[in-house]
């Protein structure tokens, strides 16, 4: 396996969604392969932040804004 | 669709202020979320948001019965976020090429030793998410075309399927594959290139 077939595999790999012979295949690479590790463990921890940063939440005051919004359209219709 | 997604639905469309407010209290967050996750903007956000919430509410009894409430919306938001976004697409977008790794013909990384091992993955991540290393990860998110971020919103936020999220995009299993690799390679590129030699 190349860094090129590594890095192809990796988000299957993190969702356990390759078959075994892939998995040992990759694993033998990394074992090998400063860069594809780092890589891996520098694509896992965006993966983890990148979600993190966009649990936003709604504003209070949005909604209210919204629940008055629909309230006046439901009137109306 | 749940049998008290469908009753609230029914009584919110007759005018239900306590049945509205079950139904938001219910479903607002991620629709917020996924809107916001597209928009990157919170007055296109709200936007969305309400837009949705109507659709749904004048939809009310006569909803589809076999499809549950949460992947309509979802699917609902993508497309209403998508449509509002269209045209209007940042200028700071990165073409993806740019940010995804480079081989050698014989399959090998790219680049400088030091940059490819340099590994950031220990720095804890309240520090990752503060100050500029958050911005510089905003930053790297804001550039992702938005059909890329619809995709990483669903999948790696709402924690969807790879069936669901293709469901709500109108795309296939495997381009929906493809298109979450690719945002997150991008944005650990973004982020590498700014935090990677300094960590």
């Amino acid at each position: 396996m190349t860094c090129r077939d590594a890095i192809a595999v990796l988000a299957d790999y993190l969702a356990q969604d390759l078959d075994p012979e892939t998995v040992a295949a990759l694993e033998r690479h990394l074992a090998d392969c400063g860069p594809c590790t780092t890589y891996l463990a520098t694509y896992t921890k965006t993966r983890a932040i990148g979600a993190e940063a966009q649990r936003v939440e709604m504003p209070d005051e949005m909604k209210a804004r919204l629940r008055r919004f629909l309230l006046d359209r439901l009137e109306r219709s | 669709m749940s049998s008290d997604d469908h009753l609230l639905l029914a009584s919110a469309a007759a005018g239900d202020a306590g049945a509205l407010e079950a139904l938001m209290s219910r479903h607002s967050a991620r629709v917020y979320r996924l809107a916001y996750g597209i928009s990157r903007n919170t007055a296109d956000a709200e936007e969305i948001v309400q837009d949705v919430f109507l659709q749904m509410v004048l939809k009310g009894g006569s909803f589809e019965g076999r499809a549950a409430l949460g992947t309509w919306l979802y699917r609902v938001t993508t497309n209403t976020a998508l449509n509002k976004r269209r045209g209007k697409r940042h200028q700071m977008e990165t073409s993806l090429d740019d940010v995804l790794p480079t081989f050698t013909a014989d399959g090998h990384r790219e680049g400088d030793r030091a940059y490819l091992v340099a590994d950031w993955s220990a720095t804890p991540d309240r520090e990752l998410l503060s100050g500029e290393s958050r911005r510089i990860l905003e930053e790297a998110i804001d550039r992702l075309p938005d059909h890329y971020r619809a995709v990483l919103v669903l999948k790696d936020v709402e924690e969807l399927s790879n069936e669901e999220v293709a469901e709500a995009v109108g795309d296939s299993v495997a381009a929906v594959k493809t298109r979450l690799h690719r945002a997150r390679m991008a944005v650990r590129e973004h982020v590498t290139r700014r935090l990677g030699v300094r960590a």
